[in-house]
């Protein structure tokens, strides 16, 4: 297995964009470590077999593999929606398993989350969509407003910042829950399918905006089915097929290239 | 929350007083009628003034007994005469030399299960000629309204259920409709009670709002209704007071408390995991 090098020194930056000072947080372990995990669904579906994935910090990795072939099992398991039938989930040093359950909310805003469909409360505006993320954890006022700011800033939607989502094209939209997700300083942002419901042209400029974000030392893991993008950017690639990691290669194509 | 939830409330709580104020008249009724068991040892003729207060003084002192009457030859002969001329039929004690009629204690119960001990005590006194064996009587009647009483408890629960289950259900669609903003909350890592609080809220100001607009359709009603059911009432000894009172309870207890009670479990399925 190839693992792609941290790049450490982007720290400082990252912190310096998005406002807060993360370096005294604990030194350089993987954001993320599946240890031979293994997911059986009640049903008996077989989700996830003996999967192996390091992925650590500042990595940008693409999740790919035919539909059914345990992406989204393997994004529940992250945000513990689902429990692993066997192996471990360890997020940011954290086993998840062994996680109880008054530690989830807080350990999943270490975590933003992307979608295909955004996600966006339709009676909120931009900007109190993304507000919302840190309201929730009770954040005070005076800390949210800047937050909301820079984040919206970064994304580009300042100017958009009191429409609703209805008044947005699906570029903004899903701006708008990157922004989201990005709010709370997040170790590691998850994309399903960011780009699945944008034209090719739209496309391409959230991607942009996700590597920026992963440029300023966010670590991003993004599932896709866009092979075009995946094969141009030459980024970590991880392929699943029926469950099993069948491909973890650094600078890989969509597809096997032999 | 919703409009629709409200007003499913309101009349689902409607539906819940209804029964309750139903339930209400009918065991006042069945208690009057139990009132009415009384036990009557007549009296030797013999019996001097003192040994019958003595009697009357030792049966009232019993826990089972309510109040102790003492009729004498003179009114038991006088309430013949008057419940014969009510008939109208004619007085044939007229015609009699002598009142032959018996003094008697007529004995009202506390609970009219309780005549035999009564009834034992009675005769356990030399005084007492006989006792009238009302056993039948009382168990006739004591089997009709314990019937009475059972159906009209039973009916109250299966409406109370019924009550339940639409006001939780109702109330859990208004959650679903909510399921997405819930799934958002959760994701950017809100704690349960953070995402569970609005919605406890909600469900109570929906039962809030929900009890006292029933309440108030029940008193803009309440004068015609018992316009209509004055005999009814008249009849019985129905207190309104309390009356009043207990509904007031049960309408905001059950309306703010399923309100509650809906939000809660309907929020929970969301929040386990």
């Amino acid at each position: 297995m190839t693992i792609a090098p941290a790049p450490r020194q982007v720290r400082s930056i990252r912190s310096r964009v998005l406002g807060r000072d993360r370096d005294q947080a604990k030194p350089d372990r993987p954001v993320l470590v599946l240890h031979d995990v293994t997911k059986q669904y009640p049903n008996g579906k077989l989700a996830l077999r003996e999967v192996d994935l390091v992925i650590p910090e500042g990595d940008f990795v693409f999740l790919v593999g035919p539909s059914g072939a345990g992406k989204s099992t393997l994004i529940k398991l992250l945000i513990r929606d689902e429990l692993p039938t066997r192996g471990e989930v360890v997020l940011d040093g954290q086993d998840l398993a062994h996680l109880p359950r008054r530690q989830v909310p807080r350990m999943r805003r270490k975590i933003g989350i992307i979608f295909q469909d955004f996600k966006l409360l339709p009676t909120k505006t931009v900007w109190e969509n993304v507000a919302f993320a840190l309201e929730v954890t009770g954040t005070s006022r005076g800390q949210i407003r800047p937050a909301v700011d820079r984040v919206l800033a970064l994304v580009g939607l300042t100017e958009q910042a009191e429409q609703v989502p209805s008044q947005l094209s699906g570029g903004e939209q899903q701006r708008t829950a990157i922004a989201r997700a990005l709010v709370h300083d997040p170790r590691l942002i998850i994309a399903d399918e960011p780009t699945g419901n944008l034209d090719p042209l739209i496309s391409w400029e959230i991607i942009q905006l996700l590597l920026r974000i992963n440029e300023l030392g966010v670590t991003v893991m993004m599932a896709t089915h866009n092979a075009q993008v995946v094969t141009a950017l030459r980024k970590r690639v991880v392929a699943l097929e029926e469950g099993r990691v069948i491909r973890d290669e650094v600078g890989g194509a969509y597809h096997r290239e032999d | 929350m919703s409009l629709a939830a409200t007003a499913t409330m309101v009349l689902m709580l409607l539906l819940l007083a209804g029964f309750w104020i139903i339930q209400t008249g009918l065991l006042a009724g069945l208690q009057f009628t139990e009132q009415k068991v009384e036990v009557v040892g007549y009296l030797e003729t013999t019996a001097t003034a003192t040994q019958i207060a003595t009697l009357q003084s030792e049966i009232a002192k019993m826990p089972e007994v309510s109040n102790v009457t003492y009729v004498d030859r003179d009114t038991a002969l006088q309430r013949f005469r008057a419940s014969m001329a009510a008939q109208g039929r004619e007085d044939l004690t007229q015609y009699l030399d002598s009142n032959p009629l018996y003094g008697s204690l007529e004995v009202k119960l506390v609970d009219p299960t309780n005549f035999g001990t009564v009834g034992d005590a009675l005769r356990a006194d030399p005084i007492v000629r006989n006792v009238i064996n009302i056993e039948d009587l009382v168990q006739r009647v004591l089997t009709v309204t314990d019937v009475l009483r059972t159906a009209g408890t039973v009916v109250l629960v299966i409406v109370a259920i019924i009550v339940l289950f639409i006001i939780v259900n109702t109330i859990r669609l208004a959650v679903v409709a909510r399921a997405e903003e819930i799934e958002i909350m959760r994701l950017v890592g809100a704690s349960d009670s953070f995402i569970r609080w609005p919605f406890v809220f909600d469900g109570a100001m929906v039962g809030l709002f929900g009890s006292l607009l029933t309440l108030g359709i029940l008193a803009a009603a309440a004068d015609p209704i018992s316009g209509f059911m004055a005999d009814f009432f008249r009849v019985l000894p129905l207190q309104f007071g309390s009356l009043t009172r207990d509904l007031v309870a049960l309408v905001l207890g059950a309306g703010v408390g399923l309100g509650v009670l809906g939000s809660w479990l309907s929020v929970r399925t969301y929040l386990i995991r």
